[in-house]
């Protein structure tokens, strides 16, 4: 495999154009893949020193994050625990703190898992990806980002270079949990984030976004519509969690089965909306 | 097969190598000598490789050596060497958290980058600052009580 260290964001393009270039950023996925055979790029594109991709800012209400952000990063940061509450907590469970100081948002997004634990919290927040290629610069919601398993609408030779969010203030509602099979350093068997924008006692807008459950990471649509635009009780959070169940095309793995993650998003949208709107302890599943 | 010339700092000497694209980090200080990194899973699950790169504890196995080009890294032995133990060393081996020793090196240095952010962590923070680094003998109560030790002994 050739190396190539890019000085600049025009120098990594360039190089990405040969075909069977990949890049490598934090490594923590692409290393081992390239080590036990899974993955063969011909040429590994180092983007890690683009310092100009790593940043957290806001803009117009939304929450920037340079693509070379690292997990370390996301959990450190006040204005990420702030106006992003899920996402600052799928980052505290995001495997241990050797992998986290590494591993970045953009390869996160990039290698494309299932159970991507970045992806919910930011599909949530009405994630969008920005992307520039040879060709120039798009943005695209992450809801249409992820096509299927490890597979996204990315281009040979396009580079992420950092995504945004919709920021929630001080009177919103969200929470995440992940679900997994020992307290760290774990896969995910279901995540859940959701998001609530209030207006005067009624939610506005909702996000809530799924991980580990289908092929690729999604927006529970059907869930979201139960509860935009309604004052959110014990009623709307059953028709949300009951749609979500629903809506889930779940798969078969080493960690559950279909039947298991489709319960548990059930379980955990209505864990969720009853915890961040202050009902009592959540009622059981049938 | 191209090779890449790299030039990095180990334990304030410079080292330099000869290396393919796809050679780790790991590889590379072990075949540069520097043994007290240890490998087993490659696979950033054990932490048994943890060293300290530009000051950030991180596993050498997922890091590629070509990456580390320029940086300065830091290894079990430049934390402290047996004439003169660093407070994490002593306590692990006053408190019995030794017993076969494979994942002591990653463990002082997982436990070297939680003391010098938080001097002063709570159990579950030791806890939590040590989930990358597996250990098949001690059962980690006994790592535990020495990083807690150490925290206070080197506070004062
Ligand atoms: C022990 C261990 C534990 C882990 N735990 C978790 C966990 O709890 N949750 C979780 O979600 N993941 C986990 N991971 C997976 C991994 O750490 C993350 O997916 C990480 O965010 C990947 O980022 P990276 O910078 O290391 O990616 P890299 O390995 O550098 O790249 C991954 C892929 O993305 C591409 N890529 C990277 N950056 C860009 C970019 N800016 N533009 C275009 N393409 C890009 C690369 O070409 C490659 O295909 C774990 C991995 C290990 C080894
Ligand atoms: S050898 Fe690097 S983490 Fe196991
Ligand atoms: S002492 Fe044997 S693995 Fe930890």
């Amino acid at each position: 495999m050739d190396y190539v260290r890019a000085a600049s964001l025009e120098e990594a393009l360039a190089a990405a154009l040969r075909p069977g270039a990949a890049f490598v950023a934090g490594g923590t996925n692409l290393v081992p893949d390239i080590l036990f055979g899974r993955k063969k790029p011909v040429l590994a594109v180092d983007i890690s020193r683009l310092r100009e991709l790593r940043f957290i800012e806001e803009r117009g209400g939304r929450l920037r994050i340079g693509a070379l952000a690292t997990v370390t990063d996301l959990l450190e940061s006040d204005r990420v625990r702030e106006a992003a509450p899920p996402l600052h907590e799928s980052a505290v469970e995001f495997a241990g703190p050797l992998v986290r100081n590494r591993a970045t948002v953009g390869g996160n997004l990039l290698d494309a898992s299932p159970a991507a634990d970045l992806a919910p919290p930011l599909l949530a927040q009405d994630g969008e990806a920005e992307l520039l290629s040879a060709e120039g610069p798009r943005t695209l919601p992450l809801a249409s980002f992820f096509l299927g398993y490890r597979k996204t609408t990315i281009r040979p030779g396009e580079l992420l270079t950092a995504v945004s969010l919709r920021s929630l203030g001080p009177n919103d509602r969200s929470a995440y949990q992940k679900l997994q099979l020992r307290r760290a350093m774990a896969i995910s068997v279901v995540s859940v984030a959701a998001a609530l924008w209030m207006e005067g006692g009624r939610c506005a807008e909702a996000g809530i976004g799924m991980g580990a459950v289908a092929p690729v990471p999604y927006r529970s649509g059907a869930a979201e519509a139960e509860l935009r635009g309604r004052v959110v009780g014990e009623a709307e959070a059953e028709a949300a969690a009951a749609a979500a169940r629903r809506e889930a095309r779940a798969i078969d793995d080493v960690r559950a089965s279909a039947r298991y993650r489709e319960r548990m998003c059930e379980v955990l949208v209505r864990r969720l909306l009853r915890r961040t709107l202050g009902l009592p302890s959540p009622a059981r599943a049938h | 097969m191209s090779r890449y010339e790299v030039t990095f700092r180990v334990n304030g000497e410079e080292r330099r190598a000869s290396v393919r694209g796809e050679a780790t980090l790991l590889r590379t200080l072990r075949e540069l000598g520097h043994l007290d990194v240890k490998t087993s899973c490659e696979a950033g699950d054990c932490g048994a490789c943890a060293v300290l790169l530009d000051g950030e504890a991180v596993n050498a196995c997922l890091v590629l050596a070509a990456q580390a080009d320029g940086c300065e890294i830091v290894t079990v032995r430049g934390i402290g060497t047996e004439g003169n133990l660093h407070p994490i060393q002593r306590q692990i081996v006053e408190k019995g958290g030794v017993q076969c020793g494979f994942c002591t090196p990653g463990i002082v240095v997982a436990a070297k980058a939680l003391l010098d952010r938080n001097p002063a962590p709570s159990p579950e923070e030791i806890r939590r600052g040590l989930a990358g680094n597996l250990c098949r003998c001690t059962g980690y109560q006994k790592l535990f009580e020495a990083i807690a030790a150490a925290a206070q002994e080197m506070r004062g």
